[in-house]
């Protein structure tokens, strides 16, 4: 099942004079199946907050549709159920912690006769408690992200957008939210992200897309968009003699070589096959062959640069 | 109805967090506490049995002094009460619609519609402690001074409250069109200082112009915009237990109000944030 669904989404951002319009989303679609975390990358200004804001009825598409919990977005009530977390959030500085909670709570139409329990959880959850009595106009910003992910989270929502949620928050912090994220996924949760800190979406997302001027480049499983077809890094048994080894592979380009350790840069995966034999017809033991992979940062920087050349 | 009690209840919050609402009670409080140091160094009773021997002329004399010092509080009442209102509500809008802010409100299960009623009651509802707070305890005042009860002041509560909610919606439209305090103040205090009290002498101005396109655009303005400045001539006829001359002020500027209202309710409901 999926929690998000987007149809042919297009948005533009009219301007007085037509010349000026923008194209913040074209003809965009896209699936989020339940209980994933999804990530959401692209450059600034690729259209991914539109995307967000369009879902949550912020801002209204120009064309397409979309639903989120199999309930159509200009259904407002369908809103209980979900989180959001905006980037740069302003909270009411005039309160506490645990009145911003207790205020969000009560608008997302929460309703649980131990609700200061929960927000004493929440707090808990996010390292907050022992400021429950501050104001929030005291706060730093990291202190303000904690916060705003715990409100995000009060009303126990199915489907939780979080845009940015690690800004301004130490490595500490930052790895004590991806624990979160994680463990609020294993309740069977869907966890929409937005993040421009891609080494840490690699480490917990299940699904990417990478969108760039309201288009998407690419969507898929991270293992899957991360893997390079055309690197292989084959160990050798014992110290080899690398002349022997570059004389062996000289129909091929040798990428790296250190020790007993080989890089091959291949046109075609296809061609491993023969990279082996011409190997073992020079002697040599194999230990092992992988094929390398690119970090998420790699891959994205790679095809958003093709795309800016294309365009 | 309940997600507008929540937004009404902490737009309220946020006005009471605002200093300018305190300054606006602690104003209040001084001013009765003039009055309580005013009633209890000078004797009314003794002056009035000092004039007459006769009953009803000192009663005369009281309910005299009642009435002056209604209009002497209940004129300054209307325009400083207001004055201060507009200047604090003026910012409820553009402070919602701030960005990280507003995507959070929408992004909740509440309609646009309610956002926007949520704000008007809350502002309104602040305005309206204040100014009961002050208005009824002048009434006390004078009731225990003088032992007159009229209760013909508190009318003013409501119409101070109700000449705010019509300005307040003009606040709450200028706000979701431009998100600047600044111009809904600046545009609210024009009305309510200047168009309005000049609208009320149109014949006069009318007379002389002599112009009819000016007649006929001040006549229109007349009717479009709210009537303060009669509304605040209503005020003081109603404190003095006069009662109500003429509806239309009322009436108009009433529908002022829900028209303002639904063509913000309107334009919000179709904005992008």
């Amino acid at each position: 099942m999926n929690s998000i669904e987007v149809n042919n989404l297009t948005k533009v951002y009219d301007s007085r004079f037509k010349k000026n319009a923008v194209t913040a989303l074209k003809d965009f679609n896209l699936n989020v199946e339940s209980g994933s975390i999804f990530g959401l990358l692209g450059p600034n200004g690729a259209g991914k907050t539109t995307l967000i804001k369009i879902l949550l009825g912020i801002t209204f598409p120009t064309k397409g549709s979309a639903s989120i919990l199999g309930e159509d977005i200009s259904n407002y009530n369908v809103r209980k159920k979900i989180g959001y977390l905006p980037e740069n959030h302003k909270f009411p500085n005039y309160l506490t912690g645990p009145e911003v909670l207790t205020y969000f709570s009560k608008l997302s139409g929460y309703e649980n006769p131990n609700l200061n329990i929960r927000i004493d959880e929440m707090l808990a959850l996010v390292k907050m408690d022992q400021w429950k009595k501050m104001k929030i106009k005291k706060y730093s910003k990291g202190m303000m992200q904690r916060l705003g992910l715990a409100q995000a989270m009060i009303n126990d929502p199915e489907l939780i957008f979080l845009d940015e949620p690690t800004d301004g928050v130490d490595p500490i912090g930052r790895k004590e939210i991806r624990d979160i994220l994680v463990d609020v996924k294993n309740q069977g949760k869907t966890i929409f992200l937005n993040s421009h800190l891609l080494s840490e979406v690699e480490l917990i997302t299940d699904r990417v897309a990478i969108l760039n001027k309201g288009i998407m480049l690419r969507e898929g499983d991270v293992k899957e968009l991360t893997i390079s077809k055309e690197l292989f890094k084959i160990t050798i048994k014992g110290e080899p003699d690398e002349d022997n080894i570059k004389s062996a592979l000289q129909d091929f380009l040798i990428s790296k070589l250190e020790k007993n350790i080989v890089y091959v840069k291949l046109d075609s995966s296809d061609e491993i096959d023969k990279v082996i034999d011409s190997l073992r017809k020079n002697n040599f033991s194999i230990l092992s062959v992988e094929n390398q992979k690119n970090t998420l940062e790699d891959m994205f920087i790679s095809l958003i640069n093709e795309t800016e050349k294309k365009i | 109805m309940k997600n507008i009690l929540t937004l009404s209840q902490y737009t309220f919050r946020e006005a009471m967090a605002r200093k300018i609402f305190l300054t606006f009670f602690a104003v209040s409080s001084f001013v009765l506490i003039l009055f309580v140091i005013l009633f209890v160094s000078v004797s009314i009773e003794e002056m009035a049995s000092m004039i007459s021997v006769n009953g009803n002329e000192a009663f005369d004399f009281i309910s005299k002094i009642v009435e002056v010092m209604k209009i002497a509080i209940i004129a300054p009442l209307f325009v400083g009460g207001l004055f201060l209102s507009i200047f604090s509500a003026s910012s409820f809008i553009p402070n919602m619609l701030e960005k990280g802010s507003i995507d959070l409100l929408l992004s909740k299960p509440v309609s646009r519609a309610q956002i926007i009623l949520g704000k008007f009651f809350g502002g309104f509802a602040i305005v309206l402690l204040n100014i009961a707070y002050l208005v009824v305890g002048l009434w006390l005042l004078i009731g225990v001074k003088f032992n007159v009860w009229d209760t013909s002041i508190l009318l003013s509560i409501v119409m101070i409250s109700f000449t705010f909610a019509v300005l307040y919606s003009l606040i709450i439209l200028v706000g979701i069109l431009t998100r600047s305090s600044i111009l809904a103040m600046m545009l609210t205090y024009i009305i309510f200082f200047i168009l309005s009290p000049v609208l009320l002498l149109r014949d006069k101005i009318s007379i002389l112009i002599d112009n009819v396109v000016v007649e006929y655009l001040l006549d229109g303005l007349y009717y479009i915009i709210p009537k303060t400045a009669e509304l605040s001539n209503i005020n003081i006829n109603i404190a003095q237990g006069l009662g109500i001359d003429e509806y239309q002020p009322i009436i108009s500027s009433f529908l002022f109000m829900i028209l303002t209202l639904a063509l913000s309710i309107t334009i919000f409901n179709k904005k992008d944030y």
